[in-house]
């Protein structure tokens, strides 16, 4: 490789997601910003395919405090105050920006955004564009992206970042042909998303397969919580291959209930309160127990029913809903939906601080691919909203940040080199592996966990490592470093499962018995990185 | 579990000199996706095989590709055995994956405008079924004109649309689309019917702009003269013979015994450019019981108007029309012109019925003509295929009488006002039309749209006739043969 292969740049923003592009874009007034994605910027990751909306208090009647308190409560108080606080205040500002920007938001007749319902909030703060509000977002995202000056880099996978000493300096990449690219830059952004692909059965889109974890674990950073996986409580079941595809909270969230095979609105025995309201942990718990003891349906799911729903709310407010069931010949107006729980969201991630700094220099970190704002169980519509909130934030922490004089390291290049070209010389087809992956962390790393379980899923993620993957031909390289990632995101989640012995949020270890509720854990976050492991104690004030 | 074979398109513009097609036997399960079998090829047989997706359902518009020639999305057709899967019509890049960066960059963003103002409960209401769009370019691929001539295409003028609708947007977006080709779009509905998420492009999204180009007098002087002539004379073309309405009684009664009735709204062109052929059609239709009532007063039905966003005249066109049939009480109105029976469908609220020809004739069943010793290929117009989704109809009539030949169905540019506006582009669709003609070996071309007879003409190195006409002339042959047989 010349020096001259080198792209260089002020910022480089790992993924094109709802945060990547909102980072991308404030890091673009700072200086020279370069935006890689493995997929088209706009079409890929998870924020295109999110339904039901974005939390922010916009109501006198609402406040950031509610707001706080519903997310640290949904949270099991795992959460990172400060960066709640941060959450809740800037949601409000992040969303005028997307409405300046051209963002076609649901409106009441005052002309101001309408908000709905959603699970674990006392107060209906979530805005909504349909059941397309990702998509809505990304759209605007996009055409505000295009008026920068951002470099777009579509189709590239970041397979490492680049160290110079303890600094990030930039990353290494795997264009579509299978070519490394090299990328200097004074700061990174890691904004890859979410990693529930290592299961057998999400929600997530192809490019959920937990890269950043690996990578910024990889290059020294220190994650939080990474036990803390969401499965949220309505997936499809039905036809196989659909199997995991997020049926949206806003179902329930315009008052699609819940039943089991004999008909019972079950909710009642678990949470007669809030019924299918509920935080997201406490439905999909339920949901997976009344399948357990029998009283699921054939396909191993539950219903879920909005047909006693005026017809026209459902074609208005849930239009994707509607035409996804029907293309599989389910008309959500006469007949009830089948769902059960599905891997949806990684709570835990990239330690961050308020300005979105990991823990090792020049690497910033936003959107799913952090922990610490959403504790132990994310409140649906949160998670849109941290991607703007933080993406902002860490676009602007890496662009303020300044020149360095990095080197890129030789060694290092050679190393990430050998280990690539290794792939072509393997044995085994890269997608077989992730099948028994993702069947292990189904069976082993699911909604009820215990140790026994748990030691033997990482007995199995530890032998598939040592299998040698390969690549078909150059451009099957990156797929077999995206495995190698899933591996890792994959162990990353059983060792956090292993460390926190208690029940927390959407953790539940079935082999321990507790005597404590979340407001008086012993326990604070779970750590990792590749000097330390272990769990914080102390109970939080 | 079950085994289907899949045919698919293989290209590495690199290594290949030319594309070919590989076939796989795959493994899926029931209620399997196409994207679903390209995973078990990829998985299973062959990891080269590249195709492109992200979020398996159906919302970031990553997969699409042709299936059987048809764009759909990947992650959401169904699979079936012996299925044809290729890429879009768009550059290649490798296998089934197409660049789309290009046309994607070339779509504008919103240029927010120096007040701030959020849009109404009516705006967002009006931008939203725009807004669906998942930029997934099946409409790109299927859009006939923009293979010859320039223009941005359907879902580029979706987005100008959204923008123009948008009060946070400070440009002027329909002037920026006339220039893009606002007037090249032929109304042929291929993106309509293979766009995911349903958007009526040429209905809600063109067809609106050429309106508001109208307002801005952007209209094309063709175009104009065409609403200035339909103004003074209730017809939109020139009476170049006499007109059918001037040769047929207001009522025809059938040979036979009468199997229903129908009120006939003939339309422009059959009326004062193809009168022989509505008269074969009358002949057709008398033949087999249908009786039908032809009131005079009926005019043009608009749709060179509606087509071209020339909208104020609009009312008067249909009330007259309307009131023509209300008052002879007639239930069922007959067209034979794809486009009247297309606008009479989709534009008017009429209290009666609106059938083509092709469905009265296959209702009621027809008598068996002779068969003629002719190989036939049939144009689909857009408006019959598309526009009121006749298909097999016309299939069932013509292979009574002749051997079929298949060809695509693709415009052949004489609508939307194309002809009269942009005579080059149509001319250019028109040969392509030639070209596929060619490939089939056939005799004759049938059609069923004046508009298309009357275009291809021109394109056509062999005769276009339409459907009714080539039944009667089967029956033409059939009363010489027994005239023949019977003895002196
Ligand atoms: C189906 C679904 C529905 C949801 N609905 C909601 C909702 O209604 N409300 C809500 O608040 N939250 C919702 N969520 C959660 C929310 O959408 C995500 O948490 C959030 O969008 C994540 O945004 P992100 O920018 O961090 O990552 P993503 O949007 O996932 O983007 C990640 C980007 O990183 C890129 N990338 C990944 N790895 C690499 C690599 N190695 N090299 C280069 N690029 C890479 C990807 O290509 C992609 O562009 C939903 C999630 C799903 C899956
Ligand atoms: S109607 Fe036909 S010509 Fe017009 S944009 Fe659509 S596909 Fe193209
Ligand atoms: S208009 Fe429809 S077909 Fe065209 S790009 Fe958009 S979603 Fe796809
Ligand atoms: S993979 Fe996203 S639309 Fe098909």
């Amino acid at each position: 490789m010349r020096s001259d292969d080198v792209l260089l740049c002020h910022v480089l923003v790992i993924g094109s997601g709802g945060a990547g592009v909102r980072a991308a874009i404030e890091a673009s007034q700072y200086g020279e910003t370069l935006l890689v994605s493995k997929t088209i910027a706009g079409k890929g990751g998870c924020t295109t395919m999110a339904e039901g909306g974005y939390n922010a208090v916009l109501r006198t009647a609402d406040s950031c405090d509610i707001h706080f308190e519903d997310t640290m409560k949904g949270g099991a108080r795992l959460n990172d105050r400060d960066l709640v606080q941060i959450l809740v205040k800037e949601a409000p500002e992040r969303m005028n920006d997307l409405l300046k920007w051209g963002a076609v938001f649901d409106v009441t007749t005052e002309c101001e955004v309408a908000q709905r319902p959603f699970g674990g909030q006392r107060f209906p703060r979530t805005c909504y564009a349909g059941d397309r509000t990702g998509h809505e977002m990304m759209m605007t995202l996009i055409d505000r992206l295009d008026s920068t000056g951002v470099g777009v880099h579509n189709e590239i996978t970041i397979i490492d970042l680049l160290k110079d000493g303890d600094t990030v300096c930039g990353a290494a990449a795997l264009d579509r042909k299978g070519e490394l690219v090299l990328i200097k830059a004074d700061s990174t952004v890691i904004a890859t998303g979410g990693g529930t692909k290592v299961y057998d059965i999400s929600t997530n889109s192809s490019s959920g397969t937990g890269d950043g974890y690996a990578i910024g674990y990889r290059a020294g950073a220190e994650l939080i919580d990474m036990e803390q996986v969401q499965f949220h409580p309505t997936g499809a079941v039905y036809p196989y291959d659909a199997r995991g595809r997020l049926v949206t909270e806003a179902v329930r969230g315009e008052g699609g209930v819940l039943k089991n095979s004999l008909g019972e609105r079950f909710m009642s025995a678990y949470d007669p309160e809030r019924m299918e309201l509920s935080t997201r942990d406490v439905v999909a718990r339920a949901i997976a127990t009344e399948i357990l003891e029998g009283r699921g349906t054939t396909h191993a799911g539950v219903y879920l029913d909005v047909t006693h729903l005026p017809r026209s709310q459902i074609e208005t407010r849930l239009p994707v809903m509607l035409e996804q069931f029907l293309k599989f010949g389910v008309d959500i107006r006469n007949e009830p939906m089948e769902v059960a729980p599905t891997a949806h969201h990684i709570m835990g991630g990239l330690r961050i601080t308020t300005q979105c700094e990991t823990t090792i220099p020049g690497l910033y970190a936003c959107g799913e691919v952090t922990g610490g704002v959403h504790g132990a169980n994310r409140l649906g519509g949160n998670a849109l909203a941290d991607t703007q909130v933080f993406g902002k934030r860490a676009g602007e922490a890496a662009g303020k940040a300044g020149k360095k004089t990095v080197c890129i390291d030789d060694a290092q290049v050679d190393t990430i080199r050998s280990t690539v070209d290794n792939y072509m010389k393997g044995d085994t087809n890269p997608s077989h592996v992730i099948r028994s992956l993702q069947t292990a962390m189904w069976e082993g790393a699911g909604i009820f966990r215990t140790a026994p379980d748990l030691e033997k899923t990482l007995g199995i993620i530890s032998h598939l490592s040592t299998i040698r993957l390969k690549a078909a031909s150059p451009e099957n390289l990156a797929e077999c470093c995206i495995v190698r990632n899933m591996l890792l995101t994959a162990s990353l989640i059983v060792r956090g499962a292993l460390l926190r012995k208690e029940s927390r949020g959407a953790h539940v270890r079935k082999d321990v018995t507790q005597a404590w509720d979340p407001s008086s854990s012993p326990y604070r976050h779970t750590y990792l990185s590749d000097r330390r492991e272990g769990i914080e104690t102390g109970v939080w004030e | 579990m079950k085994d289907i074979t899949v045919r698919v398109f293989r290209f590495d513009p690199e290594n290949d000199e030319k594309p070919h097609f590989q076939t796989y036997s795959a493994s899926v399960s029931d209620g399997a996706r196409v994207l679903h079998a390209l995973h078990a090829i990829h998985n299973e047989h062959d990891p080269t095989l590249s195709y492109r997706y992200c979020c398996g359902s159906g919302q970031c518009g990553s997969c699409a590709v042709r299936v059987n020639g048809e764009p759909v999305l990947a992650c959401m057709e169904e699979a079936r055995d012996g299925m044809t899967v290729e890429p879009l019509d768009l550059p290649i890049v490798k296998d089934l994956v197409v660049d789309m960066g290009p046309y994607l960059d070339s779509l504008h963003a919103l240029v927010p405008a120096p007040e701030f103002r959020m849009p109404t409960p009516d705006e967002v209401e009006e931008i939203k079924p725009l807004r669906s769009c998942i930029e997934c370019l099946a409409c790109v691929s299927a859009c006939p004109a923009l293979k010859v001539i320039d223009f941005a295409g359907p879902t580029a003028m979706r987005q100008e649309l959204r923008l123009q609708l948008d009060p946070r947007d400070q440009q002027d977006r329909v002037t920026e689309a006339v220039g893009e080709g606002l007037f090249t779009c032929t109304s042929c509905q291929a993106c309509w019917k293979v766009c995911p998420k349903d958007i009526q492009l040429p209905g809600k999204a063109i067809e609106k702009l050429r309106a508001l180009a109208n307002k801005k007098g952007l209209t094309l002087p063709r175009h104009q003269d065409v609403a200035q002539l339909v103004k003074e004379t209730g017809r939109s073309v020139v009476r170049t013979e006499t007109s059918f309405l001037e040769q047929i009684p207001e009522v025809l009664e059938p040979y036979g015994e009468v199997k229903g009735t129908v009120g006939f709204f003939v339309g422009c062109m059959y009326n004062q450019r193809l009168p022989q052929t509505a008269l074969d059609a009358m002949e057709v239709l008398r033949r087999n019981g249908i009786r039908v009532i032809i009131p005079k007063e009926q005019v043009c039905c608009g749709s060179p108007l509606i087509r071209t966003g020339q909208v104020d005249f609009l009312d008067t066109l249909k009330r007259r029309n309307i009131d023509a049939f209300v008052f002879r009480n007639i239930d069922t109105v007959l067209t034979m012109c794809a486009g009247c029976g297309s606008t009479l469908k989709h534009d008017y609220k009429t209290p009666f019925k609106v059938m083509d020809i092709n469905e009265v004739l296959t209702k009621y069943g027809i008598e068996p003509p002779a068969r003629l010793p002719l190989k036939a290929t049939y144009h689909d117009p857009c408006h019959l295929l598309r526009g009121q989704g006749i298909k097999n109809q016309p299939r069932e009539l013509i292979t009574q009488v002749v051997d079929l030949i298949e060809m695509p169905a693709i415009c052949c540019g004489s609508g939307g006002g194309v002809k009269s506006g942009v005579p080059d582009e149509a001319a250019a669709l028109g040969e392509k039309r030639r070209e596929e003609i060619k490939k089939t070996g056939a005799d004759i071309v049938i059609s069923s749209c004046p508009f298309c007879e009357y275009h291809i003409r021109d394109h056509s190195d062999i005769p276009v006739k339409n459907v009714t006409t080539v039944l009667l002339e089967g029956y033409r042959e059939k009363d010489r043969k027994a005239k023949e047989q019977k003895p002196c």
